[in-house]
């Protein structure tokens, strides 16, 4: 693996699992938080979120990393699963 | 009618399609949840007219068929793709005690299927069936004169799922398929839904081949129980104790890559192609490939299809890969005559290879 792509995978995880662990506290999941898959769907199917536990997980997303999302359908589209959260994260610490 | 077309009116606007791949049964007596419970993966935390989606796994772990579980009063009706009313009923033979009080019925002869996807789906039910219908929360039935509708899909778009009579069903079709056309829809086929499903992040047991894969391998260990025994928990429960080595993940690229083809990263091979299918919305191939645990994440740039010549890049990327007009239309609001620029941004938003 070249330096670039290591460095690239060792930071995504790093948030991956900071948000996995966000997750299970936020949905209270009694599942260690590698039993989180990355592309699992958060809302409808997959984790079964519904909008009290979206709001919680914005807060946490806030307060952890400073991920602010406003309440715009383009906003919700940043947290339809743990990917796309993660995506979030590292496109704001690109940008910053 | 060309895949483009069918494409167009899954993404765009209303599509009619039958659904003669999905098996239609029902379990009545007063122990159906415990006897469906006992062949299915997941739990089955889910109320009366509610469905939820689970797996029937075999004994390796690998997924025989995906289910939707939805129980009614002393009922349970389920929609099961990829195996025969048969393969489920021995199935129930060899698990379920024999002592519990449920019995399997085949709907299949006296009832057929038919569906309505598409962003502007729920503007066809609502004139064909009801206004009320828009109220119908994802994952919910309701029963009306000629039968069952179930708003289900697995597109990404709004999904309806008609169980009708048979005897019905030509008639509902017609009736359908004018309503669908009048919002420039079109009937498609199967093929178009696996892309849409394809796309979306949804699994299919038509995508490429399970072999050797677990949920675990294939990012669906969320339909799968901790607390309970059900076909293929043995199995399970090695491979979450030994850990995977691969994981699916979905990609992009701008050239043709087929399922099969070996992928290499700058230095070795890191997996291969599942899934792969042109994408009229991204404007080029999408897929899944079976990546290399230490590397089975998206935003990936620097991995080719090997077997090409020349070689062809492919990016990783996150899952659902389109921004689906779905989350932007709301019945409130908007119609398939009034969309506008709100409704219509581009499916995908990112770039190729």
């Amino acid at each position: 693996m070249t330096t670039d792509l290591s460095d690239y995978v060792a930071s995504r995880e790093a948030i991956l699992d900071q948000v996995r662990r966000i997750l299970r506290d936020t949905m209270k999941l009694k599942i260690e938080p590698q039993a989180i898959d990355p592309d699992a769907p958060l809302f409808g199917t997959g984790l079964g979120m519904d909008s009290v536990d979206a709001v919680e997980l914005v807060i946490q997303l806030d307060t952890v990393f400073g991920l602010q999302l406003s309440g715009s359908p383009e906003a919700f589209l940043k947290i339809r699963s743990v990917n796309t959260i993660v995506d979030a994260i590292m496109e704001m610490t690109d940008e910053s | 009618m060309s895949r483009e077309d069918e494409y167009r009116a899954i993404r765009h606007s209303a599509a009619l399609s039958r659904m003669d791949h999905v098996g239609l049964l029902r379990l009545m007596g007063d122990e159906v949840m415990e006897a469906v419970d006992a062949v299915c993966s997941g739990d089955l935390w889910v109320r009366d007219s509610r469905m939820l989606q689970t797996l029937i796994l075999d004994d390796r772990g690998q997924p025989l068929a995906d289910v939707y579980v939805c129980p009614d009063d002393d009922a349970c009706f389920l929609l099961v793709e990829g195996i025969t009313s048969e393969e489920l009923s021995a199935l129930l033979a060899r698990h379920v005690d024999p002592e519990l009080d449920a019995e399997l019925e085949d709907l299949r002869p006296d009832h057929e299927l038919l569906s309505v996807h598409g962003p502007y789906a729920w503007e066809v039910l609502s004139k064909w069936l009801t206004p009320d219908i828009i109220g119908l929360p994802y994952l919910s039935f309701y029963r009306f004169d000629r039968g069952i509708c179930f708003r289900a899909g697995k597109t990404g778009e709004y999904g309806y799922d008609l169980m009708l009579r048979s005897a019905d069903a030509e008639e509902v079709r017609g009736e359908l398929l004018e309503l669908v056309t009048s919002l420039d829809g079109a009937e498609v086929s199967l093929e178009a839904l696996d892309l849409c499903a394809l796309e979306n992040g949804f699994f299919s047991v038509r995508h490429g081949s399970v072999e050797g894969l677990t949920p675990m391998e294939l990012q669906l260990q969320w339909r799968v129980s901790t607390r309970k025994r059900f076909p293929g928990v043995a199995a399970m429960e090695q491979r979450r104790a030994r850990g995977i080595g691969r994981r699916l993940t979905h990609f992009v690229a701008r050239d043709e890559v087929k399922s099969g083809d070996v992928l290499r990263g700058p230095e070795a091979p890191v997996g291969e192609v599942m899934t792969a299918a042109f994408s009229p919305g991204v404007g080029g191939v999408v897929g899944t490939a079976l990546l290399d645990i230490s590397v089975a994440h998206p935003g990936i740039d620097e991995f080719f299809a090997s077997d090409r010549d020349p070689a062809s890049p492919i990016w990783t990327v996150s899952s659902p890969m389109l921004l689906n007009r779905s989350l932007l239309v709301d019945p409130r609001r908007h119609t398939y005559a009034t969309r506008d620029g709100e409704t219509d941004p581009p499916l995908w938003q990112g770039s190729l290879p």
